[in-house]
């Protein structure tokens, strides 16, 4: 199995391709960089005196509108409130201040913005591990090996997803050198406030910014694994990008537009895929849980997994 | 002579067939492969041949019947039965952005204990080292079916499977792979199983050959019995050949006589030679010569597939 995966990693790093995606990410992640460094040099710092009076200035504005809308408020304005609201009493009462200098732990939380690059370039990857196969001609050579075809497909798909994890690591690994050369790192150790259930709860930010990419990474591995069942089974790489593609930027909104109307859009792969809309918002749909989430996640993979290797196992090869 | 099953007997075919949809593709296919000989898979385009090679190494599924290599099941035993096969399906398409190297290195990984000597040793074989370690872009058609050949052969497998090895290939090219053909067979004592529509190149490649038509096997000969048949046609060289025809005719009401150019052409067993020429002596027919005249393969082929062929129509 590891000498597959090693074949598959192969093809991989000896295509160009694969070099313009990681520099396009690199380039990406330097122009972001530069642009806030550019920014943050000419704007003020904040005034870090009046802190205090400012956030309970900004709590009772928030507390005036959840009592003047009243049943009116949508769930989800109405659980952010209370999140900010119990986030500021926290600091108050703790004396965290909110306006900590842009540090490194700044520039990642935003450069998990562009975990959905990464996301497409798996995608990519996914999308002709197998289809390119059939369009080289070589999956004749490739099937005639004393290796079951279940087996080599696994292969593909684990290489699938260690590219995945790769750029992941390039991303987060190269935000976090170049975030620490061009803003430092913070004097103290800044804790992240998690509001989870009504409760406040100090946590490392290195901890929260593991969490935040893990999790932000699933929709991405879903999607790249959508990609990898059309490739296997349609053998067209084109369509795996495509609709892949299509669903990475307007599946999160459809689902919200069947959402407003139709409560079985619950059941829609998209619904549940971000599961950071249980720790830091609403779920799109009422009643939605993180376990009916975790099952419909779970439940998807396995049914692409299932057609992936179904045809793939069945095809014959005779173009 | 479709080949009892012996100790020396590497694949069988027995008895597969393949409908897609409603269409057979391939009809009740039988016949036996042994070690150390080349076998033929001749046929026209679109017969099935490909088709059928694809089933022998497992790329297209059979919808009954089996294939078994050295006794494994290529269906049920997959592993087993590949391994000792080494095949190139129609052209080798390789990694065209690795070296051919690198392609070797893929594909040694796929297979149990392929050594860097091993795979020096095919390379050197297939008189590929000076340019093995640039891109397979850059190769000819006749380098990459020579790269192709290496790919098959590094995990010493004892069947060979060649799907219209020398498509598109110069005549040196062809040469080659004939050459290297022949002395894997006699050398290394491998069952070879080549398929074409080209006469001539089957003619001097194969020990033994299987036709087939319309998914259906017609024959299997020995190439020498094939070319020679067990008749032959003697053209007999006359003054008045229509008349000589009839004559012939009325000896011989089954026979297909054919007029020629010079005279009569007539399908016969050697030992009735002498009567026919004595009868139409008698008949003041006037002889100026009698010769052999040797079939090629060719007609031999369109024979063999217009008989059976109309059989098959019945």
């Amino acid at each position: 199995m590891i000498k597959l995966i090693q074949n598959e990693w192969m093809k991989i790093f000896r295509r160009t391709g694969t070099y313009v995606m990681i520099g396009l990410l690199l380039f990406v992640l330097i122009v972001m960089g530069g642009f806030i460094k550019y920014q943050d040099s000419k704007g003020s710092v904040p005034d870090n005196s009046e802190w205090k009076k400012g956030l309970q200035v900004q709590n009772e504005s928030y507390q005036k509108e959840l009592t003047e809308m009243g049943d009116a408020i949508p769930p989800e304005v109405k659980l952010s409130y209370e999140r900010e609201i119990a986030i500021n009493e926290y600091r108050i009462e703790n004396d965290l201040s909110p306006n900590e200098e842009y540090s490194v732990w700044g520039f990642l939380t935003d450069t998990s913005q562009m975990i959905e690059f990464a996301g497409l370039f798996t995608i990519i990857i996914a999308a002709g591990i197998v289809a390119s196969e059939f369009n080289w001609g070589t999956i004749k050579l490739l099937l005639i090996r004393p290796i079951k075809r279940g087996k080599i497909l696994a292969a593909k798909y684990l290489t699938v997803l260690l590219f995945g994890l790769f750029m992941l690591f390039i991303l987060f690994a190269f935000s976090a050198i170049l975030g620490m050369a061009l803003f430092g790192f913070p004097n103290e150790a800044v804790p992240y406030l998690n509001y989870y259930d009504g409760s406040v709860t100090e946590q490392s930010m290195l901890l929260h910014l593991i969490n935040y990419f893990g999790l932000k990474s699933i929709n991405m591995i879903m999607l790249a694994t959508m990609a990898f069942m059309i490739s296997a089974a349609f053998r067209n790489s084109s369509l795996a990008i495509g609709l892949s593609l299509f669903l990475m930027f307007m599946g999160g909104q459809l689902t919200r537009l069947i959402a407003i109307k139709y409560e079985w859009a619950k059941y829609i792969l998209f619904a549940n895929t971000d599961l950071l809309q249980y720790f830091e918002g609403a779920p799109m749909v009422e009643g939605m849980t993180i376990g009916f989430s975790i099952t419909m996640i779970i439940v998807y993979f396995l049914l692409f997994q299932a057609i992936a290797f179904y045809v793939f196992k069945k095809r014959d090869v005779a173009a | 002579m479709r080949g009892e099953k012996t100790m020396d007997t590497l694949v069988e075919i027995q008895n597969v067939t393949k409908t897609i949809k409603v269409r057979t593709i391939i009809d009740s296919l039988s016949f036996n492969v042994n070690k150390g000989e080349v076998f033929g898979f001749l046929g026209p385009n679109g017969a099935g041949k490909t088709t059928t090679i694809r089933m022998i190494v497992g790329l297209i599924g059979m919808t009954s019947g089996d294939i078994k290599i050295l006794g494994h099941s290529i269906k049920t035993d997959f592993e087993q039965a590949i391994k000792h096969v080494g095949g190139i399906v129609e052209n080798p398409e390789m990694y065209k952005f690795m070296s051919g190297y690198q392609n070797l290195v893929h594909f040694a990984r796929m297979s149990q204990g392929v050594t860097k000597e091993k795979i020096a040793e095919t390379v050197e074989f297939v008189g590929l080292t000076d340019r093995i370690h640039d891109k397979v872009k850059t190769y000819s058609l006749g380098m990459r079916q020579r790269l192709g050949l290496a790919q098959c052969l590094l995990h010493d497998p004892k069947i060979l499977i060649l799907d219209e090895p020398t498509n598109g290939l110069d005549p040196a090219g062809i040469r080659e792979i004939r050459d290297h053909v022949r002395k894997l067979a006699k050398e290394k004592d491998m069952a070879v199983i080549v398929s074409s529509h080209l006469l001539s190149e089957m003619e001097m490649m194969c020990d033994r050959i299987g036709i087939i038509q319309q998914g259906k096997l017609i024959d299997v000969q020995l190439m020498t019995d094939f070319v020679q048949g067990n008749e032959k046609i003697y053209e007999i060289e006359v003054e008045g050949k229509e008349k000589a025809g009839r004559i012939v005719k009325e000896m011989y009401p089954d026979l297909r006589v054919q007029l020629t150019e010079i005279g009569v052409a007539l399908p016969l067993k050697r030992e009735n030679i002498p009567e026919v020429i004595k009868h139409l002596v008698n008949q003041d027919i006037h002889i100026f010569g009698v010769k052999e005249v040797t079939k090629t393969l060719e007609d031999r082929f369109l024979e063999v597939t217009s008989q059976k062929g109309e059989l098959v129509h019945d």
